[in-house]
């Protein structure tokens, strides 16, 4: 046989090669290899050569042939695996600049702005293409102005200790309980005659404005009430003003706030500080209007209290009420927010629950 | 108030075969919204919500004027048989003048003792008010009940001397029909006899003069008094009764001898009473001033043209008699409608009784100049939006606080005491606060409790300020939280802590995105958002809080005015500098820039911290970037270079090191 012409320890390398080529997982451990089997020096192949050269003349012939079929195999065994791993090489590096975007990404940090601040913020734009502005007024307010000012009874109840909140010494001032007072301040504002003998309202021709804040009551905190919430008020002085005008403009407002199926009526109330007085209720949202628990089976629930400014607001502001008229609503926020969204519980909207704010509130 | 609507028909007989649902919205209609319908054995009930001007309307036979007002639909008679006046059984003195200006009274002998009628005692039952079987009691109830008008039975063998309608003295005691005792004040008008009080007037009678099954004789009130007295009696004694409620919403002065008969007859009907006499004593007050009502005040409220027969029907079907005016209508008011004295009051009625459904609704012409949103307006909804855009929540908190304020870090320099309420809800709410940040921070570590890893707070809202002698100040305050730890919830993002040192640049970073001038907070002193951890107090982030009025508005103005920028390239350069680990930033960082005061310097910054235990002890490697360019040229190498070896040896002076 041709292979016993070869020197044992070459045999068995021979029979190692493909194993150990395999066992090269990168282009050094191939170099090393290669110079182990094909080397220029002391390589496997180069004692072959010498082996050749020393070996009698009459084994030439073969063992050349041999020596020469053993190298050329190593060679192509080497050059495919080289070309392997080169493949492999420019795979991974390929590989290294990628990213599996299924991996999770890192979120922009994203806020949130209140609900009940939202909804105020609501109104306040649902009103401004109707040439209402803001005015706002002190939360510690004088009986004057939250009471007086308002033709609210001096025996009214609301006046007591059990329902406002007093400070202790502060000259009679007060919480305010409702948005009201800013009323109050502003027709006096305007109403005052200047030195010229014309006052801020006949200049202007009328007046119209949101009144957006925080307001008090002395009710213990539960589900459906708090000593602190927030009401939006509105006005509007011009001439001749009536309750088609109020009528009007809170259905306008009303379907810029709930969307045009909003169903919305408009009934007959009491309030002191204005006559005629109305209410507007909104179809019950849970229920649709077959009665339930949230509009207590009447279909219905209250949205806002209105009226045409009573005479007796205006005479107290100096402002006749045989030349000037308007109209006046108030809303209460929480409960509309808590109506729109079902809100179970009042508190949830102070607790200020990061997961809340985060479901409820929003960005503009 | 309960409306049985079975008693409601009786009353206005067109009424009978309509569902509850009809019937509640007629009485919404007219401003009677219904709050609940209820079946109470057998019995269906509207819990009707009737505003607080409407005294006439808190009884059966009020509701049903109105309904008939509306459906132009006539009321059932009252049934009444006047009972003849006779010789007064008692005297009854009138001391109060206008308080008490009428008495109606009657006395009668009770037969053998009958019982109340079974369905008077299935309509008390229906409206929640039990019947006690005893006719007198039931009788006045009932009568309350469907006419709203309040009489009160004594019994007459109880009744020592005389009556009086007078003032109480002061330290007069009277044990009521809830058997409480109470004290008297010469603001209580009494019933009294000569024994002193036994019955405190249109609010409740007195224990030792009430009717018993042992009464024999029982002597009848059906009396006027004025509705201010009555509302601050019940108020004074926390006593409110269904008379008081109806006295002090005004009760119909026309109704108290009427009731008065009405109830001497149920006597006769159900027990077999005898009258003995029936007199009365006072005059009723006079009626209001009648009200001219020009036809175009109601048009101009109602939005459109009213016939004035239209509007004559309206008010005469609530019973206003009606004169000829020009151009109008001269009103007076029924005797039950307390609430009718202005023209507006009227125009109401006659648009309460079409129907507001009627109104037609358009939108007033602006014919006055609109106005803009004030700056301060604006600037908070604009320092919000960004708020919530840089990743915090709003949050929206009470305002109340203890008045542990100050001992909790929060001395605010001012009067607290001038700022606490006279009636708060408990000491823990009698604080108007003067910091937005206790609440801000309760919040946080809520949050944190219930598993936050981050918190990103921000509330804007007035804070108080109190000084002894000045106006109570409420100042607009933003106030900023930021604690938890931030990252570590995707790969690319690795966690950080918030509560370290380094914590609370991240918070300024945010105060000086805001345009808040670095040397505001740099004379802030309460930084630290802490908790309480296995007992001990720990740092969880930081907080801030400023009045809006320093914070600029950079919104204000839509387009600034323009600053020119260089189209020259820039040039960077660091300088890699050891100083010591208590180096302060700011006269380094000053140093070099002062050195570089020539260059055009557009950035001189601390790029990099780096601290680790390669480096000498006590010392730690500070990266400082600059940048040059100018407006006019392209720099070169060498004076770059210059300006760099410049700004190394002021860094130098200040004790860094250049970096090998």
């Amino acid at each position: 046989m041709e292979t016993s012409l070869l020197p044992a320890d070459i045999e068995q390398a021979r029979q190692a090669f493909p194993e150990a080529l395999a066992a090269c997982r990168d282009l050094d451990a191939l170099l090393r290899l290669k110079g182990a089997y094909v080397g220029r020096e002391g390589s496997l192949a180069a004692r072959l050569m010498d082996l050749l050269k020393a070996a009698p003349k009459e084994q030439k012939r073969e063992l050349g042939a041999a020596a020469n079929a053993l190298k050329n195999e190593w060679e192509e065994g080497l050059k495919a695996r080289t070309a392997e791993l080169e493949a492999e090489r420019a795979r991974t590096a390929a590989l290294a600049g990628a990213w599996d975007p299924a991996l999770p990404s890192p979120q922009p940090a994203t806020g949130a702005l209140h609900p009940l601040n939202r909804l105020m913020d609501r109104l306040v734009d649902v009103f401004r293409p109707l040439g209402y502005h803001v005015e706002e007024g002190p939360e510690a307010e004088t009986e004057e102005h939250n009471f007086d000012g308002l033709n609210i009874p001096e025996d009214h109840p609301a006046r007591g200790s059990a329902d406002t909140f007093y400070f202790r010494d502060a000259n009679g001032l007060l919480l305010r309980t409702h948005t009201s007072p800013v009323q109050v301040r502003v027709l006096k504002r305007i109403g005052a005659r200047g030195p010229d003998g014309v006052s801020e309202l006949e200049r202007a021709g009328g007046i119209r404005f949101l009144a957006p804040g925080r307001v008090y009551r002395k009710d213990e905190i539960d589900p459906t009430h708090s000593p602190m919430f927030h009401q939006v008020e509105g006005m509007l002085v011009g001439k001749g003003i009536g309750m088609h005008h109020l009528k009007g403009t809170l259905a306008y407002a009303m379907k810029a706030l709930f969307g045009p199926q909003a169903d919305v009526r408009f009934r007959p109330s009491y309030f002191p500080f204005v006559e005629p007085g109305a209410e507007m209720d909104v179809r019950c949202p849970l229920c649709g209007g077959s009665g339930c628990r949230v509009c207590k089976g009447s279909g219905w629930v209250e949205l806002l209290g209105s009226g045409l400014i009573h005479p007796n607001v205006l005479a107290y502001a100096g402002i006749d009420p045989s030349v000037w008229s308007g109209f006046a609503f108030g809303m209460g926020v929480e409960r509309t927010a808590m109506m729109v969204s079902q809100t179970p519980d009042l508190r949830l909207f102070f607790e200020n629950d990061q997961r809340f704010l985060k479901t409820m509130g929003g960005l503009d | 108030m309960l409306i049985e609507t079975g008693a409601l028909a009786q009353e206005l007989p067109a009424l009978a075969g309509r569902s509850a649902q009809e019937l509640c919205d007629l009485l919404a209609g007219l401003g009677f919204p219904v709050d609940g319908v209820e079946t109470v054995a057998g019995a269906q009930v509207l819990e009707v919500d009737i505003t607080a001007n409407r005294g006439d309307a808190q009884s059966h036979r009020g509701m049903a004027r109105d309904l008939a007002a509306k459906l132009g639909a006539p009321l059932a008679p009252l049934g009444l048989e006047p009972v003849p006046a006779g010789a007064p059984g008692l005297p009854i003195h009138l001391e109060a003048g206008a308080a008490g200006p009428y008495y109606a009274t009657a006395i009668l002998d009770l037969g053998a003792a009958q019982g109340t009628p079974g369905p008077v005692k299935a309509f008390l039952a229906a409206l929640g008010a039990g019947a006690k079987d005893l006719p007198a009691v039931d009788a006045s109830n009932e009568l309350l009940h469907r006419y709203g008008h309040p009489t009160h039975a004594f019994d007459a063998d109880r009744i020592q001397g005389f009556l009086a309608v007078r003032w109480a003295r002061e330290g007069e005691k009277l044990v009521t029909l809830d058997g409480v005792e109470r004290q008297l004040t010469p603001k209580d008008l009494l019933i009294a006899d000569a024994s002193g009080p036994v019955a405190l007037a249109g609010v409740m009678g007195g224990d030792g003069t009430k009717v018993s099954a042992a009464t024999r004789r029982v002597l009848l009130e059906s009396a006027y008094f004025d509705p201010r007295t009555v509302r601050a009696m019940a108020h004074r004694h926390g006593l409110h009764t269904d008379a008081s409620h109806r006295f002090g919403r005004g009760a119909d002065p026309a109704m108290a001898p009427v009731a008065r008969d009405l109830l001497a007859l149920r006597l006769r009907d159900w027990a077999g009473a005898k009258l003995v006499s029936a007199w009365a004593v006072g005059e009723l007050p006079m009626a209001k001033a009648a009200i001219g009502l020009p036809w175009s005040l109601v048009d101009r409220i109602a939005g459109q043209a009213i016939a004035p027969a239209e509007a004559s029907r309206i008010l005469e079907g609530l019973g206003c008699v009606l004169a000829p005016l020009d151009g109008g209508v001269q009103v007076q008011p029924p005797s039950w409608r307390h609430d009718l004295s202005l023209a507006e009051d009227l125009a109401e009625e006659v648009l309460r009784l079409l129907g507001y459904d009627l109104i037609p609704g358009s939108l007033p012409p602006l014919d006055s100049d609109p106005q803009p949103l004030a700056d301060d307006y604006l600037k908070r909804r604009r320092l919000a939006s960004r708020l919530a855009h840089m990743g915090f929540f709003q949050t929206v908190t009470l305002g109340f606080g203890d008045p542990v304020e100050r001992e909790d870090g929060h001395d605010l320099g001012d009067h607290p005491h001038h700022r606490t309420l006279g009636n708060p809800l408990g000491e823990d709410y009698s604080l108007m606060r003067g910091t937005l940040l206790r609440d801000l921070d309760k919040v946080a570590r809520l949050n944190l409790e219930k598993g936050a890893r981050e918190v990103r707070f921000f509330e804007i809202a007035p804070v108080f300020e109190a000084h002894p002698g000045q106006p109570l100040r409420e100042t607009w305050t933003l106030a900023l939280v930021w604690g938890g730890e931030q990252g570590g919830e995707d790969p690319l993002t690795p966690p950080r802590s918030l509560a370290g040192a380094e914590g609370r640049s991240h918070l300024q970073g945010v105060l000086q995105a805001l345009g808040i001038p670095p040397a505001t907070f740099e004379n802030f002193n309460r930084w630290e958002l802490t908790g309480v951890e296995g007992g001990s107090k720990v740092r969880l982030g930081w907080h801030f809080e400023i009045p809006l009025e320093r914070i600029p508005d950079a919104g204000a103005r839509i387009i600034p005015k323009f600053a020119p920028f260089s189209r020259f390239p820039a040039v960077a350069r660091d300088l890699s500098l050891l100083v010591g680990l208590d180096q302060a930033y700011a006269p380094l960082q000053a140093a070099m820039a002062a050195a570089l005061a020539g260059a055009p310097l557009q950035d001189l910054r601390c790029v990099d911290v780096f601290r680790h235990k390669s480096l000498p002890p006590g010392r730690q490697a500070w990266l400082m970037r600059m940048r040059f360019q100018a407006l006019d040229r392209t720099l070169t190498g060498e004076e770059v270079e210059t300006w760099v070896q410049a700004a190394l040896a002021a860094a130098q002076s200040q004790g860094a090191q250049l970096r090998g």
